[in-house]
């Protein structure tokens, strides 16, 4: 999966869910939208209804007061007159109302006003009728309600009524058509929108289903490419385990076999001394025996004498036997060095828990000596107890000090500090001199075998750096050196507060 | 000593060999020295040809033994001979460059009864070799068994 096809689909994804969350939206204001629309048609429907039940009362309300009109003509009781007066109150308001809510319609405004003219008129008509009765002549009452009844003006007001319910019913079935038109809209956009927002649901299921494959199948990967380092690093690390070992057979091999020659030749060497003090004894009482003078006994091994060239022959011969035999002691300790480094490369380190300061105090207390005759003080500062190597820790320390101590600068007191601390399971300890010092270029030379740094001045052979950086790696901790010439050094060591005896010395 | 003791030097290095007998020389030992300079000629001499070593039946032997030799270890043959009824009273002095403590032990183990590090430092070896060139002039030396 290449970096760029994970950032599509990631792009791809992203609109996905904006698509979604846009059409939600929409559904929701569409939603909205239709909803109140669906309430204004419905509030529309019922207006219609409000106003067919108004024309009904109307209608209703004169056909009350025509019946008590004519019941009041027949019988002249008094209640038919007060039912007439209660219908007849209430018909105009009626009529007022009906006009109102129609006065949005300018067919129903027209058909209202003929309405109302006809029910004007009527009233006008029961007024009179009334006026006959109450003056006792029924017969113009009665010749009133005929003319009436030819006039028809009930009719005219039916009609007008049948005019207005046909406009409103006209109305109804529109608003109600419109309603219904509404609501099928806004439930097609809401199944519509709930489809779309279902598909883009399972594209983007799809699309994280397919990327959780692939994000698997690279963990798979990844798990197995991990187990394949793993071994790949244990068997570099068994190569190099053997590497060393074989260096370290090695080393050891040569180091020893070059020894018995080395006995061969200092023994010679030695015989050839002896015989060279034999010859020259010869040659000496030879040269005497020549001369005239009396010889004079020389007594046992003492040295000859010599005249002209038999004496610079003899010295010679001594010279030329002098470096033959600094020369073998040189080897001889290198050669041992070696053996030495190579028998401690061989050694089990045992883990123990070690009080670091005791054991740097009994170190200082071996050196005391020497620290006096330098007029140098060693201050131990409280350092942190450790599992390690004692034997391993001992020759670190004491190495490290006996340098510090050996590398003073001539003239100025000595003052050497171990001071120690801890992080992140580990335990620093420094070793700090105010000594000569080491120029930086010497800094890495100084841990390499045999090599040395600064005035050659004091004796040694350039091991102990380098056997203390090769303990200090088996012990799995690492060594540096901070140092300035002429200003002093610090050696700094970091060991593992808890070392376990690792797999580095498992099979040495 | 009734009976002169035979001196047995294993020593594969021929200078080696020659300054072992001078300095056991110097000291005033004056015993015949046999040397061998590899084990297989070693062996044949102590163990004979049918590797029973009847022939130093009653003789007085004393074996000085270097442990590196070129065609076996010296401790193979250390084992044979304490293994040997004939030849196991025989002191052996093991004479070797070898100063690992391991080795060291091993060949106590086996029987030997001195173990010696050479010295590269000729002084201490001439001096070594003549202190046990002393030590052989006291030692008793049973003859093999009859």
């Amino acid at each position: 999966v290449t970096a760029d096809a994970t950032r599509r689909r990631a792009i791809g994804q992203i609109l996905l869910l904006a698509a979604g969350f846009l059409v939600l939206v929409a559904i929701s204001a569409s939603s909205v939208i239709f909803v109140s629309k669906a309430r204004e048609d419905s509030a529309l429907v019922v207006h219609t209804v409000e106003v067919e039940n108004q024309i009904n009362a109307v209608l209703l309300e004169i056909r009350r007061a025509e019946s008590a009109t004519r019941g009041y003509l027949l019988t002249l009781g008094p209640e038919f007159l007060s039912e007439h007066s209660a219908a007849v109150a209430t018909i105009i308001p009626s009529v007022e109302k009906l006009a109102q809510s129609t006065a949005d319609n300018p067919v129903q405004v027209e058909n209202a006003k003929k309405m109302r003219m006809a029910v004007e008129n009527r009233l006008d008509q029961f007024a009179r009728e009334m006026n006959f009765v109450k003056q006792n002549q029924p017969s113009g009452a009665v010749a009133l309600v005929r003319e009436a009844a030819a006039e028809n003006s009930s009719g005219t007001i039916r009609e007008a009524a049948l005019a207005m319910r046909a406009e409103e019913e006209r109305l109804f079935a529109a608003r109600t058509v419109a309603a219904d038109l509404s609501q099928r809209i806004a439930s097609t956009v809401t199944i519509a929108g709930s489809a779309l927002v279902i598909a883009l649901a399972a594209i983007s299921i799809f699309l994280v289903r397919r990327s959780a494959g692939a994000r698997d199948s690279a963990e798979a990967r990844l798990r197995d490419n991990n187990l394949h380092l793993e071994a790949t690093v244990d068997e570099r690390t068994t190569d190099l385990r053997e590497a060393n070992n074989e260096i370290q057979r090695f080393a050891y091999i040569v180091s020893h076999d070059l020894r018995s020659p080395l006995v061969n030749i200092m023994g010679f060497t030695s015989e050839l001394e002896e015989l060279r003090a034999d010859i020259f004894r010869r040659i000496a009482a030879l040269g005497r025996a020549v001369g005239t003078a009396p010889v004079p006994v020389l007594a046992g091994d003492a040295e000859p004498q010599l005249e002209g060239e038999d004496r610079q022959l003899s010295q010679d011969f001594s010279e030329a036997l002098a470096f033959i035999k600094s020369s073998i002691a040189k080897m001889d300790r290198l050669i041992t060095a070696i053996l030495n480094l190579t028998r401690e490369g061989r050694r089990e380190f045992e883990p123990v828990r070690i009080d670091t300061s005791e054991l740097i105090e009994a170190i200082v207390t071996t050196v005391a000596h020497q620290a006096s005759e330098a007029d140098a003080q060693i201050r131990i500062e409280p350092l942190p107890e450790i599992v390690s190597d004692r034997l391993a820790l001992e020759q670190i320390f004491s190495n490290l000090i006996d340098n510090a101590l050996k590398y003073l600068k001539p003239g100025v007191p000595g003052d050497i500090t171990v001071r120690g601390r801890t992080k992140l399971g580990f335990a620093i300890f420094e070793v700090a001199d105010n000594g000569r010092g080491i120029a930086p270029k010497d800094h890495q030379r100084i841990f390499d075998l045999f090599r040395r740094a600064g005035t050659q001045d004091k004796p040694g052979q350039g091991i102990g750096l380098a056997h203390v950086r090769a303990l200090v790696r088996r012990l799995g901790g690492t060594m540096s050196v901070h140092s300035e010439l002429n200003s002093g050094s610090t050696f700094t060591i970091t060991l593992p507060i808890e070392w376990a005896a690792s797999n580095r010395n498992r099979d040495t | 000593m009734s009976i002169p003791v035979t001196i047995i030097m294993i020593e594969d290095d021929e200078g080696h060999a020659r300054l072992i007998e001078r300095n056991i020389r110097r000291s005033g030992v004056n015993n015949d020295i046999v040397p061998f300079t590899n084990g297989t000629e070693a062996v044949n001499y102590l163990f004979g040809k049918d590797g029973s070593g009847l022939d130093h039946r009653g003789q007085a032997l004393l074996i000085l033994l270097d442990l590196n030799l070129p065609d076996m270890t010296g401790i193979d043959i250390l084992r044979r001979v304490k293994e040997n009824k004939y030849l196991k009273c025989a002191p052996v002095v093991v004479l070797t460059t070898t100063d690992d403590s391991q080795e060291i032990k091993r060949c106590y183990e086996l029987g030997c009864n001195v173990y010696i590090t050479k010295p590269v430092n000729y002084e201490s070896f001439a001096n070594a070799i003549r202190q046990l060139g002393l030590f052989f002039s006291v030692i008793q030396v049973p003859p093999a068994a009859p």
